[in-house]
């Protein structure tokens, strides 16, 4: 992992910051100056974690005036396992991430290279590519469900003009699904190419030289010389994008409220509802822990794929 | 001068600036719609086939939404929220960038990994603990229901951009101010803070933009109407029969223009920001 190995080179520098004074000492101010910060996130983002993964283990009632949790049990997993509902919700999410991220790195990485040879412009061109990314997803999801209306939306008369019939965009599972994707490809797609165009502009020139000279196709460059050296990156972009898409549920709750039916539910609108609507927070917890520990596992594999990476090429 | 006219216009048609018009068209044909849509009359918004030209023009919508929607309320809301959180986070996350980046403590690789973490974990882990204690604490409906949270969650990303803006500060001058027998806190007061302000910046943008778009939380705590942020106001605009598009719109392009002015004002920021994480550190 670049990160890791980057500050585990500063360490000796840092101990040598201050010549003649006392390293135990600057360490305790360090621990002063951070202290802050770690109690905050670790009361309002551990800890609830941690609650969180003891509520799912045991039998929680809510009433009115509090909640009591009591005895260990594994039933609200075993209710997860065999519930239809879950499944489905992990299947769509895991699927629908694949998807959009695909698509979001090949379109990302296509717009950055168009980016890249652009001169005049490609500040103007990064303005409006950071406002969809800036844009609150609510007011994306509600626009994207005003063009995909069903009886007066304008991708119904778009489609109807170009002679595709007169689909219904939100009222299918499968191109509900669809429609989802492409409001959030929309919306992310730009996060994948800026990132990637920060990479391709601080990628050596010498190397594209190099290739030049030696009279190697476009193609051939781009395949064997810009894709490796800008594989750090793209798996950087990827995993942002995954662990993002991983948690979705802003745009699916105002576009589709997770259906028709149950086709747009991810892991955390499933878990918003079993907590909020049937009031259940121990299954409700159990779902999110499930979400929780897949983006624990995909950190912390993503994490060993890349260290091995920068291992092997490292100069970037 | 006709002939250097078309001269010049072919010279225009070429596969990258073709290639860049159509990025710009995908990307801007959905934000023209969402801007034509809120000067629309509340007729033309329901039409088929759509009006794709808002004419006649009109601000009713606008004034829907401050009159009988309330959006004034929610704006303020959104507004003392992000900006309480952003201030608490560059307070808190400047001195831990600080500590992180340049003073010698064990296992600060460990930790910074752990925030890095953190920082993309989803919300809705930690979404029902939080929620009862809130309940527990009568802290539901309330601005600090959601400005803590808030500066916690964005602090993670908040150190990460301060301390990689912190180890580019030449070290020669903290140690000058360490021999001139300055404090600590003096010289991280006025040597080191000054330095990191570009780091700080952006920091500012990040978590000031994730507090105004941030959705479950303020859904899930604050859901009177007396502190509703933007998000949630939107989303519950109107009955669940009748969705007013039109004045969920104009306070959509209200609530866009800050972030959207501010963005783009600081664009460097935001990209040095959006990169800090993937290609500097």
């Amino acid at each position: 992992m670049r990160l890791r190995d980057k500050v585990a080179e500063e360490r000796p520098q840092n101990t040598g910051t201050f010549r003649g004074s006392n390293a135990n000492q600057l360490a305790r101010l360090g621990w002063m100056f951070t202290s802050p910060a770690l109690v905050l996130v670790g009361a309002v983002t551990v800890f609830p974690i941690l609650f969180s993964i003891a509520m799912s283990l045991s039998n929680v009632t809510v009433s009115g005036n509090g909640f009591t949790m009591s005895g260990f049990t594994f039933s609200n997993y075993s209710a997860l396992v065999h519930s239809a509902s879950w499944r489905y919700a992990l299947g769509f999410t895991i699927f629908y991430t694949i998807a959009t991220v695909v698509f979001e790195i090949i379109a990302g990485t296509a717009i950055a290279l168009v980016l890249e040879r652009l001169n005049n412009a490609r500040g103007i061109m990064m303005a409006v590519l950071l406002i969809p990314w800036s844009m609150i997803t609510i007011i994306s999801a509600e626009l994207w469900q005003y063009i995909f209306e069903g009886t007066y939306g304008v991708m119904q008369a778009i489609f109807g003009a170009l002679g595709f019939g007169r689909p219904v965009f939100l009222g299918s599972p499968t191109s509900a699904i669809v429609s989802m994707m492409v409001a959030d490809i929309w919306k992310t797609t730009p996060f994948v190419a800026i990132i990637v165009l920060a990479g391709l502009v601080m990628l050596p020139s010498d190397v594209f030289e190099a290739a030049r000279v030696d009279g190697s196709s476009s193609w051939y460059t781009f395949w064997h010389i810009t894709v490796p050296l800008l594989r750090p990156t793209i798996t950087i972009a990827i995993l942002f994008r995954i662990l993002q898409a991983f948690g979705i549920f802003d745009l699916p709750f105002v576009l589709t409220g997770g259906g028709p039916g149950v086709a747009t539910t991810s892991l955390a609108i499933l878990g918003y509802k079993v907590m909020f609507e049937n009031l259940d927070f121990g299954a409700g917890a159990a779902v999110a822990t499930s979400a929780a520990l897949l983006v624990l596992f995909g950190c912390l594999l993503a994490l060993k794929a890349f260290r091995t990476q920068v291992g092997g090429e490292g100069s970037l | 001068m006709s002939r250097r006219y078309v001269f010049t216009w072919r010279r225009w048609i070429n596969w990258l600036n073709l290639a860049s018009a159509v990025i710009v068209f995908f990307v801007a044909l959905p934000l023209y719609w969402l801007i034509a849509s809120s000067f629309k009359i509340p007729r033309a918004i329901g039409a088929s086939p759509p009006q794709y030209f808002p004419i006649p023009l009109s601000a009713s919508n606008y004034t829907s939404a401050f009159l009988h929607y309330g959006f004034a309320r929610y704006f303020l809301n959104s507004a003392i929220v992000s900006v309480a959180a952003t201030m608490i986070v560059l307070a808190v996350g400047s001195l831990a960038g600080y500590g992180l980046g340049r003073l010698p403590m064990r296992g600060k690789a460990s930790i910074l990994l752990i925030l890095l973490m953190i920082a993309v974990f989803p919300e809705i882990a930690v979404i029902s603990p939080l929620y009862l204690l809130m309940r527990d604490l009568r802290w539901l409906d309330s601005f600090q229901a959601l400005i803590l949270p808030y500066t916690a969650f964005n602090l993670p990303f908040a150190i990460w951009i301060i301390r990689n803006y912190m180890l580019g500060i030449p070290r020669e001058m903290e140690e000058a101010a360490r021999i001139d027998g300055a404090s600590a806190l003096k010289t991280f007061w006025s040597i080191i803070l000054p330095q990191a302000l570009p780091g700080l910046f952006t920091a500012a943008i990040f978590t000031f933009t994730a507090c105004w778009t941030e959705f479950l939380m303020a859904l899930t705590f604050n859901n009177s109407n007396a502190f509703r942020t933007i998000p949630v106001g939107i989303a519950l605009f109107g009955s669940p029969n009748v969705i007013p598009y039109g004045t969920i719109f104009a306070a959509s392009v209200v609530a866009t223009v800050p972030i959207g002015i501010l963005v783009f004002v600081f664009r460097r920021s935001v990209i040095s920001g959006l990169t800090s994480g993937a290609v500097k550190g």
